[in-house]
This record gives C-alpha cells, structure tokens and sequence, in this order.
C-alpha cells in the first residue's frame, strides 16, 4: 500500500523518474531490514529521505521519558505546565509558519532529506522550505553567534554515528507542542545512526542550562521513504489556522 | 444543521469506513479542534483552496428544515500530503456534492478537520488526510 502510494507520488509530479539505488529481497520488493549503505571512505551513507514513524515526539520529546524525568528549572516547569491546556497553541512558532527549531523540525510533519558529502552533511527540510548545514571540516564555533532559528552546527564521526552539535539558537522555538522553552543558552547534540537501510536512530541531547536543571537525552527514529522526492512547501501562502488558535500574537 | 447532519449520516451509512492515515499538522491540532466532537456535514463545494500550509475547501450547508444554508470551511492535510494519499488538485470540484466527516473548531466558528470526504454523485471516497495525528 505504501509503496503504491509512494510510486504515485513520483509519477505526480515528475515521469521517466529512475529506479532508487535500493536493495531488494527475493521476493522483489525493496528489503528496509538490508545494512545501511557505505560510502567509498567506509563511512555510513545517511544520505535518503526520511519522515518521523510517529507524531508522538512533536507532541512531547519525552515521550519515552517517565513523568518528572525531564530537569525543568522552576520557570520553565511552570511555562510548560501553563501551556499544558493548549491556550497559548498561537505562541508557537510553527504555528506562525516561522521554523519549528531543533529538533522538533525532524518530528514535525512532512519529509526531509539528507545529502552527505566530504566535509559537509546538508540536511533539506519539506516543512517550509528549510535547510541546515552540518560542517565536518573542523572548524569551531564563534564566541558570539547570531541567534537563530535553526542554530549552528559542526558534526564528527564516532564510529558509524555521526555526532552533530548545535549552538546559536534564537530561544523562540518550542522543543515541542507541550511547550518545552528553549533559550539562548541552547546546545543540542544528535547522534544519528542508520541502524539499517530503512531505519535511522537519532539520539538526542537537550542542554540548555537556563531551561534546565542538567542534559537530558531521548531516542527516536525515523524511516526512510523511497520513491518520493521533497516538494515545495511554503508554508505562509494561507495560513488560516492562526486565528482560530488560542493565545496571544508572537511579540 | 440537525436534519442535514443526520441525513448526511444516513447516505454515508456503514459503507464508509475511515481510512485513517493521519496527516501531522504544523500546528498543535488538540488547541484548534475537539475530538471528542465530530460532525457530519453534506453539502455542495463553493471553493477549494488547494494551498499550504493547509488545503481548506468551502461547502454550503443546508438546514431541510428551515432551508438555511451555512457556508462551512473545511481543514485537511498540506497539498503535498494530500498528493501523497493520491489526491490531486482536481479531486474535488466547485459544485460537487461531497459527505463529510470532520472533527469540530473548538472556538465555535463554522469550521472542521476533514477525516473522510465521499462524493455523494457516484460514492467515490476521496482520501482524507485529517490533519490529526493517531494519538491525540
């Protein structure tokens, strides 16, 4: 079924589209459970569409996490817990068609597609047309940087994992849509690991000392889509939905 | 609205069955709408905005019993989501008569998240492409 929606896809937009460099199993079909690929420099090809499995991770990070277990600082806990009822649903930034931060973007809806080359992974987001750059060349971060939605990133391999750090975020985005804040202080660590052909493991490290008490770590996957490409999404060419969310307008 | 909710119900029957792949929206979709209130609408399109980030279609209501007619908006998924459910922007028409299963805009405006939509000429079911995820 997913396939067959999938092929459509393709043949909607676009004809004579080439078959996807995908391993197959004896019955034909494309084999998901297949080694993740490898480059010449034997390092794991992360390179593919991928989309969340599940919307539980947009809705809250600490989904697998028990009760408590994230370390709020007392302001940030009582933040969360106002924002809890969804009265304050207009405040966040994707509502406003404005990016959905790190990481929520790789939960949030629509597919995003990485392309891995020497010294740098470039990450393409469907959802509004977003892009990020992972440097692998060494280079360190600045002493001041720009705040910004989507922050800075270097990456290094340790392994098969490809260990990416982020800093410089602008502190106005959401970690997710319970509302856990973010602030400037902001420094997320993903380690993504393609578990196999079809699958890719990203841990995920929130510090953010101002937000909270110490690091906390999740895990979620996400799965590869084949035979699909990422569309043009421009996501304020009619947003309807902000005036009929509850909370106030972004200052 | 009653009459036209429950004769809507009647001409769906159990013939429909909800094809539930859940679209996510960009947006916290339990803020804007009430799961716990879904509606069934029948009524002809008056317009169709095929447009990110959500594509929203019109249709005209009509009360049997006091002959009223209300303009209803309709959320679905994005365009792209909806094309990958094997919509396209010609799926759904000015004019035609659509049966609708939605979920109601907890702010009390005319508003629902479409779950199904069926043709009412010839039961064509269009892929709906609720904007709701599985959980909500």
């Amino acid at each position: 079924m997913t396939l067959t929606v999938f092929c459509a896809t393709v043949h909607a937009q676009w004809v004579k589209v080439p078959a996807a460099r995908t391993p197959l199993g004896a019955d034909g079909k494309p084999n998901l459970a297949a080694p993740a690929p490898r480059l010449p420099d034997g390092k794991p090809d992360l390179s593919g569409i991928w989309e969340p499995i599940s919307p539980k991770y947009l809705r809250d990070l600490a989904a697998d996490l028990k009760p408590g277990e994230v370390p709020y600082q007392p302001w940030a806990k009582a933040l969360v817990d106002s924002r809890a009822d969804g009265s304050h649903a207009r405040e966040e930034s994707d509502a406003n068609c404005l990016p959905q931060g790190i990481p929520k973007i790789a939960a949030a809806p629509a597919p995003w597609k990485i392309i891995q080359l020497p010294g740098n992974v470039v990450i393409l987001h469907e959802a509004f047309n977003l892009w990020r750059q992972v440097f692998l060349d060494g280079r360190q971060f600045a002493e001041d940087l720009n705040p910004s939605w989507l922050g800075y990133s270097i990456g290094k391999w340790d392994g098969d994992t490809l260990v990416v750090d982020s800093r410089g975020f602008n502190g106005k985005t959401w970690l997710d849509q319970a509302g856990k804040p973010t602030t400037e202080a902001l420094h997320v660590t993903e380690r993504y690991r393609r578990k196999n052909f079809g699958t890719l493991e990203i841990q995920i490290t929130i510090d953010d000392p101002k937000a909270y008490t110490k690091p906390w770590t999740v895990t979620e996957e996400v799965r590869l889509v084949l035979n699909t490409d990422l569309l043009e999404f421009i996501c304020n060419e009619n947003n309807r939905d902000l005036a009929h969310l509850p909370g106030s307008s972004l200052q | 609205m009653e009459v036209a909710m429950r004769q809507s119900f009647r001409a769906m029957g159990f013939a429909l069955f909800f094809f539930a792949i859940p679209l996510l929206a960009h947006h916290s979709f339990s803020a804007q709408y009430d799961s716990t209130k879904p509606i069934k609408l029948t009524g002809k399109v008056t317009k169709v905005e095929w447009t990110n980030p959500h594509i929203y279609f019109y249709i005209d209501v009509k009360d049997e019993k006091t002959g009223k007619v209300t303009n209803w908006a309709l959320e679905m998924g994005s365009p792209n989501a909806l094309m990958r459910l094997g919509w396209s922007r010609n799926s759904m028409k000015i004019d035609d008569v659509v049966n609708v299963e939605a979920t109601l805009a907890k702010d009390g405006s005319n508003l629902a998240n479409v779950r199904t939509v069926v043709l009412a000429s010839n039961g064509k079911r269009l892929l709906a492409g609720s904007s709701e995820g599985t959980n909500p």
